[in-house]
């Protein structure tokens, strides 16, 4: 119990909340990223918010340092030592032309070039047994070739480590010894799954961002120590858990999409308070939107994903909370194209122009400039009225970008641009929902970010989704959800076997394997046994497929080799997903994954009471649906509204950093701990 | 509502959103590596014109815009639809594609109106006959031999199956498993299109909607007319020929592309093409202009129906691309790659900066083992494997990749191979010296060398490369020739060989090498340190790098990758004799 801080690092913006559970005390503070010295920002913030972490318990840091060094390739000089005649794997890739009729396409750079690759003499097989046993020569020989490259850090993948690494081990052991200043990772210690060219790649990542991660950590450990923190430092992963620095800095590469992980753990844990387990996390800002989608309070994670995109980018498969985004933000701009076309994004006047109406010389028409010409933002009262809009300047462009050339009144052209972005939204939230066959009537969608208030109740409506939550420090959401995160671990054994044939004491030696693993490390991270949890599941599909579902079990499934109530369930999920199943056909194993969980104390808010009746501070003409006609609409101040308050649309909700918007039979309530609960009409 | 810009706009997205979730369900839920890895299906919907509404985005590229002759060959044939009809075609008659690949189509009705149709082609690992794994390839003298024929057959009417003709299919295929669950996964996706089409059609209307697809057809032409508009106009020419493995009488074919550009106006004419043969080399496909067409106008944009009603193309009857049936085609897409080539190349003058030299050329740069493991399960090994590109304007071509005509095709990984297959890949690695020299070289071509601990028979017929391979450009090299090399158990020379369901003993070797890109530019002008790069990451040897390049190299004493050191008085002299040699 006492007092925790989140820091989280984003493109343009640090934001800080601070939390104290015995006082209930809440603040927070905004500041400037600061790329070039990270640790600034962070000072900033916590001056501004006037922190003594003397007093502070645990610090959460979200940062971009992992991304930022791939992205920049600013890596280590990275050496990979693979199994012979596998040298080219990684260069060689999967083969593939996602851009089929690009003739100039092309794949990732590498981030270790051939010359750098060595290869060495051995060969495991896929059932784990020894074809080429390693030699002390060999590993002697390798050490050698090695060493003459002078490498900063060195990744290690062999052939089938995932199934037996002890080739990888001794390898890695002797470069260890050989090598004490370099980075060194092995690709068992990382990933134990099957395809060598993706878990090679994530191997080399680790060790290409290795050396520059772990030094950042240090030095923000340092920093903390000068300011007599005498708590705890956790690190925001991309699989939405924390985890200490000493995990992070050995596996950096579960960092690198951390981003979003923080508001959408917020979005799951302010549903299960309201009593909504079943979340479509939404978050729309400058530039991108973002949706995710959380079942009986839990996020949904992919195994892991391409940074840089599916076509050009280099793989990683390590566990990362599974988020669609979209190219669709408050600065995307409207423009025609070459043939008369009107589009919406993915171009963004991003946040410097940023859109035409702050001044600041952007001169194509934003998502910002439409709602703002529709009078759904208030001008003068921006980001709680450090900036003030230019309406006119707005309107000007729309005009002469838009409107004349494609014979439509402004206000049309401003309706048009927002229906264009709505439909591209509207399919990225499908995409999480209706394609993964959950049915969007049965869900409610938290909306956050700059502009998730003015769009999630127009996306609901689409999609038929009845209620839109808008939480308590929006802006801060990512912050906010840093403070409602649990430490987690993630595992994984590939062990492909048929049901039929499967060794249940082999896979029960694999889950005490990672319930002892998962536990340790839990517990050297100070997590209490009360507060420890592991969850273990399946990889199971058809015989005969490729892609599986991952398919959650008990302890007990697998001590009492229940196969049958195992695959029961698979087929339940297989019919949910792709709308058909096939109880008649054998299945099979494919990999045996756990995640270790240990749980923390979660932000709580306490919103004073100031009366439960909702009184608009004015009213202002709105165009809603009618580009002709605009229509009186109530305005409201969030921070006027106490719990119980009932807001009915058409009506706009201010704040200071966003704005929500009901259309007619919308109607807003205030929930206790103070989010605004919107009941979509139309459905 | 009607269709105005912004409806359009939503439209345009929404349409192949719903191919694209066909897709998604199909590979996920299909049993054979042909579509989940190697991506050989495609998904679309048309209308009952045959017109192509969407396709899905990925997948292989050879499918491209060629499902129209087979709506519009069904509802000719076929005449009445009724809801919950599924129809089965792969005849060559219409189809003129391998047997293995399957359309199943199903009818979209609005308000009890025929309106178009929802339909997946996808690659079965068999269809009987010679048809196992990649298809029958040169195996097949006929269409009879190569596998079983199905011409536009109701297997659902009105929602029932006809359980006869689904069990005559199971009985005469090898892999019933996999392909019944490919036929399933196939119909479930369709069903699902047709779903997403009502969805479309209740929130917007027929008459919206079909508004909409004319503005999108009609904007989609505007945009390949403009690019056109801005080449020379005039009559671009190539020619090139592709060996045929699959003959033993014929010799190689003759590829002529003939490119006719007026305003914004492009004829693609390949009359100059050989005439159909005995052999499978043969199709009935407008694939290969289409891709070109599509590379030159708008490669990353959606296609439809409006996407080539800027382009002529003239292929005759008889042609070895539009042959008709019985001619055999189980190879119908080998040479598609280096057809492309031709058009491209023979654009080259008109857009030197924007047309890389040729790639590898020819499709079936596989691995396919088959036979019976040692528990008595029958199994093939399938693996598509890439090669090299051609050199570009400003930087070197991109190894081992798929040929133009695959596109989001993904070889299969080594250890997911050895899981389930009784092989060891000892290698997979990049060719030293099959990059074709130029200012900008081409990539790489594979050497894919496998160890069967079965005995078994390999498909590892010569591509059409194996003679003429991949040319360079504007002084550029050609690159390394493909071969397919087999080392039995028990002897010690590798054998060049060139044949389809060869039989070998038990740890027996076979080695599939891919062809290397085509140079583009001199060699002699290539920066010496690209060179020098290139021979410290063993890509071109010390020696090609003097007789390509002109480049000779030191050794410094150093270790590592400075230990050698380009020689800048011997690479001058070298660079001047070469010049000279050359007259």
């Amino acid at each position: 119990m006492g007092a925790h801080v989140a820091l989280d690092i984003g493109g343009t913006f640090t934001d800080l909340v601070y939390f104290n559970d015995e006082t209930g005390e809440m603040r927070h503070a905004k500041s400037s990223t600061t790329p070039e010295e990270f640790t600034l920002g962070i000072q900033n913030c916590l001056d501004k918010a006037n922190i003594d972490l003397g007093a502070c318990e645990t610090f959460v840091h979200g940062a971009t340092i992992a991304i930022n060094t791939l992205i920049e390739q600013s890596g280590a000089k990275t050496v990979l030592v693979t199994t012979k005649g596998a040298r080219d794997a990684y260069l060689i890739g999967r083969g593939n032309r996602p851009e089929a009729y690009n003739v100039f396409f092309k794949r990732a750079t590498p981030l270790v070039r051939r010359g750098m690759i060595i290869e060495a003499d051995e060969r495991m097989g896929a059932q784990g047994q020894s074809i080429l046993p390693l030699s002390e020569a060999e590993i002697a020989n390798v050490c050698k070739q090695v060493a003459a490259l002078e490498p900063e850090s060195i990744a290690v993948c062999f052939l089938h480590s995932y199934i037996d690494p002890t080739h990888e081990q001794m390898m890695g052991q002797a470069l260890r010894k050989a090598f004490p200043n370099a980075y060194v990772s092995l690709s068992y210690e990382i990933l134990r799954q099957y395809r060598e060219y993706e878990r090679t790649s994530t191997t080399i990542v680790n060790s290409y961002i290795g050396p520059r991660v772990s030094t950042y950590l240090k030095r923000l450990e340092q920093r903390l120590e000068a300011k007599k923190f005498p708590g705890t430092l956790l690190i925001m992963q991309s699989n939405g858990g924390v985890t200490s620095v000493g995990v992070a800095g050995r596996a950096p590469v579960g960092l690198m999409e951390s981003g979003p992980v923080g508001g959408i753990n917020a979005s799951a844990e302010i549903g299960l308070r309201l009593g909504f387990p079943q979340v479509i996390a939404f978050d729309m800002g400058g530039t991108t939107a973002k949706a995710s989608v959380i079942r009986d309070g839990k996020p949904s994670t992919a195994e892991g994903y391409y940074v840089g995109g599916y076509a050009e980018g280099h793989p990683v498969m390590s566990p990362v909370i599974d988020v669609v985004e979209v190219g669709a933000g408050g600065g995307s701009i409207g423009w025609i194209d070459s043939v008369g076309a009107m589009k919406v994004g993915p171009k963004s006047a991003g946040a410097s122009p940023g859109p035409v109406c702050y001044r600041a010389g952007g001169t194509e028409p934003t998502i910002t400039d439409a709602n703002l010409t529709l009078g759904r933002i208030n001008g003068a009262n921006f980001l709680g009225g450090d900036m003030s809009l230019d309406k006119e300047a707005s309107r000007a462009a729309l005009k002469g970008k838009l409107a004349d050339k494609l014979g439509l009144s402004v206000e049309e052209a401003a309706l048009g641009m927002l229906k264009i972005a709505i439909a591209h939204m509207t399919l990225a939230v499908r995409g999480v929902s209706i394609e993964r066959g959950y049915d969007p009537r049965d869900f409610v969608m938290v909306a956050s970010g700059g502009n998730g208030g003015l769009h999630a109740p127009l996306i609901a409506r689409e999609l038929s989704i009845p209620r839109v939550i808008l939480p308590v420090l929006p802006a801060h959401f990512s912050a906010v959800g840093m403070l409602m995160t649990d430490i987690r671990h993630d595992y994984v054994q590939t062990h492909a076997r048929s049901m039929a044939e499967a060794d249940f004491e082999a896979i029960r030696s694999i889950c005490d394997m990672f319930l002892k693993d998962g536990k340790e490390l839990l517990a050297s991270e100070s997590v209490a046994p009360a507060q420890q949890q592991v969850n273990l599941s399946v990889d199971i599909r058809y015989v005969g497929q490729e892609f599986y579902l991952n398919t959650p079990i008990s302890y007990e499934d697998i001590t009492k080799a229940d196969r049958d109530g195992i695959r029961r369930r698979f087929d339940a999920l297989h019919l949910r997903h792709y709308g058909q199943n096939a109880e008649h056909r054998p299945v099979e194993i494919v990999n045996i994954r756990a995640n270790a969980i240990g749980e923390r104390a979660k932000m709580e808010f306490h919103p004073p009471a100031v009366g439960t009746t909702a009184t608009p501070s004015t009213t202002r003409d709105v165009f809603l649906t009618d580009a002709t006609k605009p229509t009186r609409c109530a305005i409201y101040q969030r921070d006027a509204l106490a719990p119980g308050a009932i807001v009915k649309g058409p009506a706009i909700i201010e704040e200071s950093a966003t704005t929500a918007l009901l259309l007619e039979g919308d109607e807003a309530t205030v929930a206790p701990t103070g989010e605004i609960i919107i009941t979509i009409g139309g459905n | 509502m009607a269709a105005d810009p912004i409806t359009v706009e939503v439209l345009r997205s929404a349409l192949p959103a719903i191919a694209d979730e066909m897709s998604h369900v199909l590979k996920r839920t299909s049993y054979n590596m042909m579509i989940y890895e190697v991506g050989d299906y495609s998904c679309a919907i048309l209308d009952k014109e045959g017109n192509l509404l969407a396709q899905n985005g990925g997948g292989v590229s050879h499918f491209l815009a060629d499902m129209g002759v087979v709506i519009r060959d069904g509802v000719e044939r076929i005449k009445k639809f009724v809801p919950g009809d599924v129809i089965l075609m792969n005849h060559q008659r219409v189809c003129g594609q391998h047997l293995n690949n399957m359309c199943v189509y199903t009818p979209f009705f609005w308000k009890g109106e025929l309106f178009g149709f929802t339909i997946i082609r996808a690659h079965w690992i068999d269809v009987g006959g010679y048809s196992t794994g990649f298809g029958a390839g040169s195996s097949a003298s006929d269409p009879w031999l190569e596998g079983l024929q199905f011409n536009q057959l109701k297997i659902y009417e009105a929602g029932k199956p006809n359980e006869t003709v689904l069990a005559m299919i199971s009985d005469n295929i090898r892999y019933p498993e996999s392909s019944m669950g490919d036929l399933d996964a196939q119909i479930t996706a369709c069903n699902l299109g047709l779903k997403r089409m009502e969805e479309l059609f209740s929130k917007y209307g027929e008459a919206t909607v079909e508004e909409c697809i004319q503005r999108i057809f009609s904007e989609s032409e505007a945009l390949c007319r403009q690019v056109i508009a801005e080449f020379q106009d005039g009559t671009y020419e190539f020619e090139t020929e592709f060996d045929d493995s699959a003959s033993a009488t014929d010799g190689p074919i003759r590829i002529h592309a003939k490119v006719i550009v007026e305003g914004s106006d492009m004829t693609i004419d390949l009359s100059g093409c050989s005439k159909q043969r005995n052999s499978g080399i043969n199709g009935r496909t407008l694939a290969a202009p289409y891709i070109a067409y599509k590379a030159l106008t708008s490669p990353i944009d959606p296609v439809n129906e409006g996407s080539f009603k800027a382009l002529k193309v003239i292929l005759p009857e008889g042609s070895f691309m539009m042959a008709q049936f019985p001619a055999p085609m189980a190879g119908w897409s080998t040479a598609l790659p280096s057809v492309i080539d031709a058009i491209l190349a023979a654009m080259a003058p008109a857009r030197k900066s924007m047309t890389p030299a040729a790639h590898k050329g020819a499709m079936g740069d596989n691995l396919t083992f088959f036979g019976v493991d040692n528990n008595g399960k029958r199994f093939v090994v399938q693996s598509t494997e890439g090669g090299g590109w051609g050199g570009r304007p400003t930087e070197d071509g991109p190894s081992a990749s798929c040929t133009i005509c695959q596109g989001d095709v993904r070889n299969g990984p080594i250890e997911s191979l050895e899981q389930r297959f009784p092989i060891v890949v000892e290698q997979r690695g990049l060719r030293t010296d099959s990059a074709g020299a130029g200012q900008f070289r081409g990539g790489l071509g594979l050497d894919v060398k496998v160890r069967n601990l079965v005995a078994g028979r390999w498909n590892i017929t010569q591509t059409g490369r194996h003679r003429v391979p991949p040319w360079g450009l504007w002084g550029g090299k050609t690159g390394g020739k493909p071969d397919r090399l087999v080392q039995k158990n028990g002897e010690n020379d590798w054998k060049s060989v060139n044949a389809n369901w060869y039989q070998v003993p038990t740890e027996s070797r076979v080695i599939i090498r891919s062809a290397g890109g085509g140079g583009w530019g001199d060699p002699l002008d290539r920066e010496p340190e690209r060179v020098l790069d290139d021979i410290r990451d063993g890509m071109v040897s010390v020696d090609a790098a003097r007789s390509e390049y002109g480049i000779v190299t030191k050794s410094t004493g150093k270790t590592g990758l400075d230990a050698i050191q380009i020689d800048a008085d011997a690479t001058k002299a070298a660079r001047q004799e070469l010049r000279a040699q050359r007259g």
